[in-house]
């Protein structure tokens, strides 16, 4: 690797003109930010969570903005796969960037029955397996932690694609290192580091979370260096792309994430600030970098 | 429904700022795109300051329109609100708008507009944009009445008005007499004036919520509503403004937003 890094990168065999992606759940499949011309600087969109079965997400409130950063518990809202690939999907084909499809399962063989009903499609060119979420009580975060239940997600995975997949890890609990490693060995063509923190916010006059299922996910800038350190960890240990997710709000974040390891930088909650994101942390960078 | 025009980030110069009751603040954007394009309903994303925090914006639904731009009125009640209440002419602040689906407006309809404390803001933009057949206005005190020329209002401590709930003064008449119905407050005060109306009527009634939200533009999922079919729609993108027949009046009081 040469520094300071390059912005243009080569990830699963094509080039991009920018490291940025999407990050699932903060993009929709895409196709709101097109209508909304935020996609200039953009590398790749990430769609949000895709599950078997309708999934109507959890009670409000789902969000709670903390004094520097956001929980969420939208509990991987999203009306189904087949909904998803006969009435969105077809609605994505005009994207100015590649798509990858975030799926999540309530079990270990859901994540492949849903990759396989998505093969019909030829809209995207890949997946992120999503076996990282700490919002739902059947599966999420659980998955994760576990590198033999990773391991075989991730063969599972395999056997019905031949495209290109990412596996999302979760940073709350195991060993992310070996978590990698196995999703590895099934099979997977990249890691992303990583999912949300738990976090959790106590009234402290009732005792009680605001949040219906007590703790939720939390995103912040301020996780930048814990991400930086998670990506410099598991990129040093796996032979495939790390991407990045996390902490970014800055050109210079997207830098330092690339410099630790990440061949490809999310963005997300950023994106609620500031919707024109892509084009933004890209003017930053090639202001930084000279590029 | 109308149709809505795209939503565009703009740089909006601060034209003035005045504090209309104690904590309550109305500020002028001079922002020709938002005045061309805004539906009366609709709301902006506003950043509360320069820099990177607080992480996401604040929705807050357009009061009016003026000549070349739009005004916001609003209520200090967080951290987000505190940072706005200070703009002052001048400053530069970043909007996104027009968002959302307004008030269902039928060319040649009559209105009548119920609120509760500080939800009648934006209210304005709606009798400005209608035929009124008349605006009901219920608050705490008179700290809490905004400005709007309303045919009656009602306070709890009886210092402007008359003392009672608004529902007090919702009659036959009334409601016989409008083709729509607007209703925006808490969400009990909305809940009181639902169950006040009879069947008949409630058909006409259209209820703008408000919601915890993030993006603003219908991708995060952050902002739902229950609605009576047992799932939920986006505050953000799908409303604010609902029928009132679509709300679960339960499952929206349990969110406690």
């Amino acid at each position: 690797m040469s520094f300071p890094p390059n912005i243009k990168r080569k990830f699963w065999g094509k080039l991009f003109d920018s490291p940025i992606m999407l990050a699932s759940g903060t993009a929709g499949f895409g196709e709101e930010l097109l209508n909304l011309n935020c996609l200039a600087g953009v590398g790749a969109v990430v769609s949000k969570a895709v599950s078997l079965k309708p999934r109507a997400g959890n009670p409000p409130p789902r969000l709670l903005e903390t004094p520097y950063g956001l929980l969420n518990s939208i509990g991987l809202a999203n009306p189904g796969v087949h909904h998803v690939l006969n009435h969105i999907l077809p609605e994505t084909s005009n994207l100015p960037c590649p798509l990858l499809i975030n799926v999540a399962g309530e079990s270990v063989e859901e994540f492949a029955d849903v990759v396989s009903i998505l093969e019909s499609s030829n809209v995207h060119m890949g997946y992120e397996i999503n076996v990282s979420c700490p919002n739902v009580a059947d599966g999420g975060a659980a998955f994760g932690v576990d590198p033999e239940v990773v391991l075989r997600v991730a063969m599972g995975v395999s056997r019905v694609t031949a495209r290109p997949f990412s596996v999302k890890l979760t940073p709350n609990g195991g060993d992310m290192v070996l978590s990698a490693k196995a999703a590895v060995e099934g099979g997977a063509s990249a890691i992303t580091v990583c999912n949300t923190f738990l976090g959790m916010h106590m009234d402290w006059r009732t005792g009680k979370s605001i949040i219906k299922r007590k703790v939720a996910g939390y995103t912040s800038p301020a996780l930048l260096p814990l991400v930086v350190a998670k990506v410099w960890q598991v990129s040093n240990a796996v032979s495939v792309p790390v991407i990045s997710s996390g902490g970014v709000s800055h050109g210079e974040d997207v830098l330092q994430l690339l410099a630790a390891g990440a061949q490809m930088v999310q963005v997300g909650t950023r994106l609620m600030r500031r919707p024109f994101a892509g084009a933004e942390l890209m003017d930053e960078m090639k202001k930084l970098t000279g590029e | 429904m109308l149709s809505c025009a795209v939503p565009l980030d703009y740089d909006c110069l601060v034209t003035r700022r005045e504090e209309v009751l104690p904590g309550v603040v109305k500020i002028f954007f001079q922002c020709e795109g938002i005045a061309a394009t805004a539906l009366p309903g609709q709301f902006v994303q506003i950043e509360p300051s320069p820099g990177t925090f607080p992480v996401t914006r604040r929705p807050i639904t357009i009061n009016s329109l003026t000549d070349d731009g739009f005004e916001l009125l609003f209520d200090v009640i967080g951290r987000g609100t505190e940072l706005m209440a200070v703009m002052s002419p001048g400053d530069t602040v970043r909007v996104l708008g027009p968002l959302g689906h307004g008030w269902m407006t039928d060319p040649g309809s009559k209105w009548l507009l119920i609120g509760g404390g500080l939800g009648a803001a934006g209210f304005q933009f709606l009798k400005d944009s209608v035929d009124t057949a008349a605006i009901l206005i219920g608050a705490s005190c008179s700290d809490r009445v905004i400005p709007l020329d309303a045919s009656f209002v009602v306070t709890e401590d009886g210092s402007t008005g008359s003392r009672g709930l608004v529902t007090s003064l919702i009659s036959e008449e009334h409601l016989s007499n409008a083709d729509s119905i607007a209703v925006c407050g808490p969400v009990a005060m909305m809940e009181a004036v639902w169950k006040t109306i009879p069947e008949k009527h409630r058909h006409k009634v259209q209820i703008s919520t408000e919601s915890r939200m993030g993006c603003g533009w219908g991708v995060c999922d952050g902002c739902s509503i229950p609605i009576s079919d047992g799932g939920y729609k986006k505050c953000c993108k799908e409303g604010p403004v609902f029928p009132g027949t679509d709300i679960d009046w339960k499952r929206w009081k349990e969110a406690g937003l």
